[in-house]
């Protein structure tokens, strides 16, 4: 049966939107902790696949997946407060340009202690939600998973969660204050310090998250955040880096392009998607040179 | 006061002078005995070193010194690699003459690329550039481009014996032909970027790293600063990586400092080094290859470091690798040169000189900052 060419649209467009809430999920984590200190964090994603590795060691001994997410999320927000505190912002005090050098150092290790803890050959991690290939259902002739549709809801849900967290806790309202100005935030008695290493605790969670939803379809492997990751970043800078909503709107667009890419120009073949990715983020950078939703600061002289 | 440390040494006085010719001195010498001396394995590490430090000079006067972050170099480094490649394989152009095109052709594309850094700022430029480094291993790859790069094969066989006027024989003496032909290019660049960040044009890039509004408000042309500044890291990047590939003998896109990798690599021996020193390119990319060897020879496995590289390196190896980078940066924030920078001081004090004109101008200031004062030492906010 040859698909009628809408629902091919549909279809791409439903698997777009699967992939690209994956790396919304992502972009959301460096965004959360870009909007506290100022930081790209490189090991973001090797933090999440490790999260992923531990959630498949712990089903194997028995403890049901969706527990596994559960825990390994706060694994990840205890491995984010960790880097933070004892490795970021010892650094940040004495070089800024010394926590990049730092968290690729933090990505080599992270990656070469889980081949070291794991070995190399791929594993399996089961879904949490439903993915026998007959979970899905049928919308005007695509084939919608119900994988994919556990993985949108997930990140639309993370996202109204992030949203309470910044405008209805006292933590978020911190966070907001200290992502404007640092030095008024201290002075108004938050604890500047803490309230950065949770920006980076919430992040690690998100992006334990973001692997143990990826590695069911991918498979889990060391390298299974290398592309992500740079779709991600990709995806956040594409919406601007501050901007939780930027981030999931980047994050979508660029799985809706993705996937429109691969299956509407074939003379360019998948190896080429993240460059024509690339250009039209260059293109949008150049007319909004923050992202899409950023925004732009003063800066005095 | 006969001799209380830290002793006041006048700029430009003679023991001023005296020191320096005898630090480079020393730096000669171990290069000589080592072009001359050292066996073959141990000349490829040096050669190695020199020709990262030749793409870290480079990307030094990039990042270190204007302040524009790229971590996009390891394209230019391929671009150069594979240039030469091309020419020599499918042109039979005698591989010397292929550097001049390199370094013409790194330019252009440099500045093209640097374009972008006229808008934006910061970690954008840096993800503009992350890009260019993907689509450059992309493109590699890519089979509609294959009659020219050999897509994911490569290109084979590309040596470079020694030319017949040189004292060298032929297959025997290579690791010393490339040793020596590394060397002098290296010294080329370091002789073209310690120029450069003395002159005009140097204070310059070094306004626009430290505020580019200033700078502009001062008279400072930003657009041709960060353009030429970007075409000119470009073509050093790109005349190493025709080296690396000449000695190499072979370009393929697995090879690990044409992706990704290379640029955050090439960036870490900047920064390990000292971000905007003089020496630090050299210092930094020393101790990469040298860590690095190490490393890679402490376990066996796999892992980023191994997967890339399309050897078994990894595991443990880049455990190593990983802690020692985070504890260098604890130890010598200011990369290794500002680490020795800071134990010097406690020696031998670097004074500015006094005003010239003593006559009319006000009296010298009798208290003098204690570390030296020149602007390129400072680390730049990158």
């Amino acid at each position: 049966m040859i698909a009628s060419s809408f629902e091919k649209f549909i279809q791409f467009t439903v698997d777009g939107l699967a992939a690209g809430s994956v790396y919304a999920l992502l972009a959301l984590a460096l965004v959360v902790v870009f909007r506290g200190s100022g930081q790209l964090n490189f090991a973001q994603g090797e933090m999440g696949m490790f999260c992923a590795f531990i959630a498949s060691t712990l089903y194997l001994s028995g403890v049901p997946m969706w527990l596994a997410v559960i825990i390994v999320m706060m694994v990840g927000f205890v491995m984010g407060v960790g880097i933070e505190r004892f490795v970021i912002r010892p650094l940040e005090h004495k070089n800024p340009g010394g926590v990049l050098v730092a968290a690729i150092g933090l990505f080599l290790l992270i990656n070469s202690l889980a081949v070291a803890i794991w070995g190399v050959d791929p594993r399996g991690l089961p879904s949490v939600f439903p993915s026998a290939p007959d979970d899905f259902f049928r919308l005007f002739g695509a084939a919608v998973r119900w994988e994919e549709v556990g993985v949108f809801l997930a990140m639309l849900g993370l996202l109204g969660l992030l949203w309470l967290l910044f405008t209805k806790t006292k933590v978020g309202l911190g966070m907001r204050a200290v992502a404007n100005n640092q030095d008024s935030s201290r002075l108004v008695g938050i604890r500047v310090g803490w309230i950065l290493a949770i920006g980076w605790g919430v992040a690690g969670a998100i992006g334990a998250l973001g692997a143990c939803l990826l590695a069911p379809q991918a498979g889990l492997s060391q390298t299974l955040m290398l592309g992500p990751f740079i779709f991600a970043s990709a995806a956040a800078i594409l919406g601007g880096l501050d901007s939780p909503l930027g981030a999931v709107v980047g994050g979508l667009a660029i799985g809706l392009i993705q996937n429109y890419i691969i299956g509407y120009v074939n003379w360019l073949g998948g190896g080429m998607v993240l460059s024509v990715v690339f250009l039209i983020i260059l293109i949008v950078l150049l007319v909004r040179p923050t992202g899409l939703f950023g925004s732009t600061r003063v800066e005095r002289v | 006061m006969a001799t209380s440390f830290p002793i006041d040494v006048q700029r430009g006085s003679t023991l001023h002078r005296v020191g320096q010719v005898v630090l480079f001195g020393l730096v000669a010498l171990f290069f000589l005995r080592a072009g001359l001396t050292w066996n073959r394995s141990g000349l490829g590490q040096l050669t190695d070193a020199l020709l990262f430090a030749t793409a870290a000079i480079g990307l030094n006067l990039l990042v270190g010194v204007t302040g524009q972050v790229s971590i996009g170099h390891s394209a230019f480094f391929g671009l150069g690699a594979y240039t030469s490649a091309i020419l020599v394989s499918k042109h039979d152009w005698t591989p010397g003459w292929t550097f001049p095109v390199v370094v013409v052709l790194c330019f252009v594309v440099g500045m093209v690329v640097g374009l972008p850094a006229l808008r934006l700022k910061g970690v954008y430029l840096a993800l503009v550039t992350i890009a260019f480094a993907t689509m450059f291993t992309q493109l590699l790859n890519w089979d509609r481009l294959a009659w020219l790069t050999g897509g994911p094969i490569g290109i084979k066989n590309i040596g470079y014996l020694p030319p017949e006027w040189t004292p060298f024989d032929g297959r025997k003496d290579l690791a010393k032909w490339f040793f020596w032909l590394t060397l002098v290019v290296f010294l080329i660049c370091a002789a073209i970027a310690s120029s450069l960040i003395r002159s005009r044009f140097g204070r310059a890039m070094v306004a626009v790293r430290d505020n580019e509004t200033a700078a502009a408000v001062m008279g400072v042309n930003r657009a041709a600063v960060k353009t030429l500044v970007f075409g000119l890291s470009a073509s050093m990047a790109g005349i190493a990586g025709s080296l690396f590939a000449l000695k190499l003998t072979l370009v393929e896109p697995v090879v690990q400092f044409f992706t990704l990798f290379g640029s955050i690599f090439l960036l870490v021996m900047v920064v390990l080094g000292g971000a905007g020193s003089t020496w630090g390119p050299l210092v930094g990319a020393m101790i990469f290859v040298y860590v690095r060897d190490r490393a890679n020879s402490v376990g066996e496995g796999e892992g980023v470091f191994g997967l890339l590289e399309g050897t078994r390196i990894g595991g443990l190896g880049g455990i190593v690798f990983g802690i020692g980078l985070i504890v260098l940066v604890f130890v010598a924030p200011f990369g290794v040169v500002g680490l020795l920078r800071k134990g010097r001081a406690k020696v031998v004090r670097v004074m500015p000189r006094p005003p010239a004109a003593a006559g009319h101008a006000p009296p010298a200031p009798t208290i003098l900052t204690p570390a030296s004062p020149d602007p390129t030492t400072q680390q730049g906010e990158t």
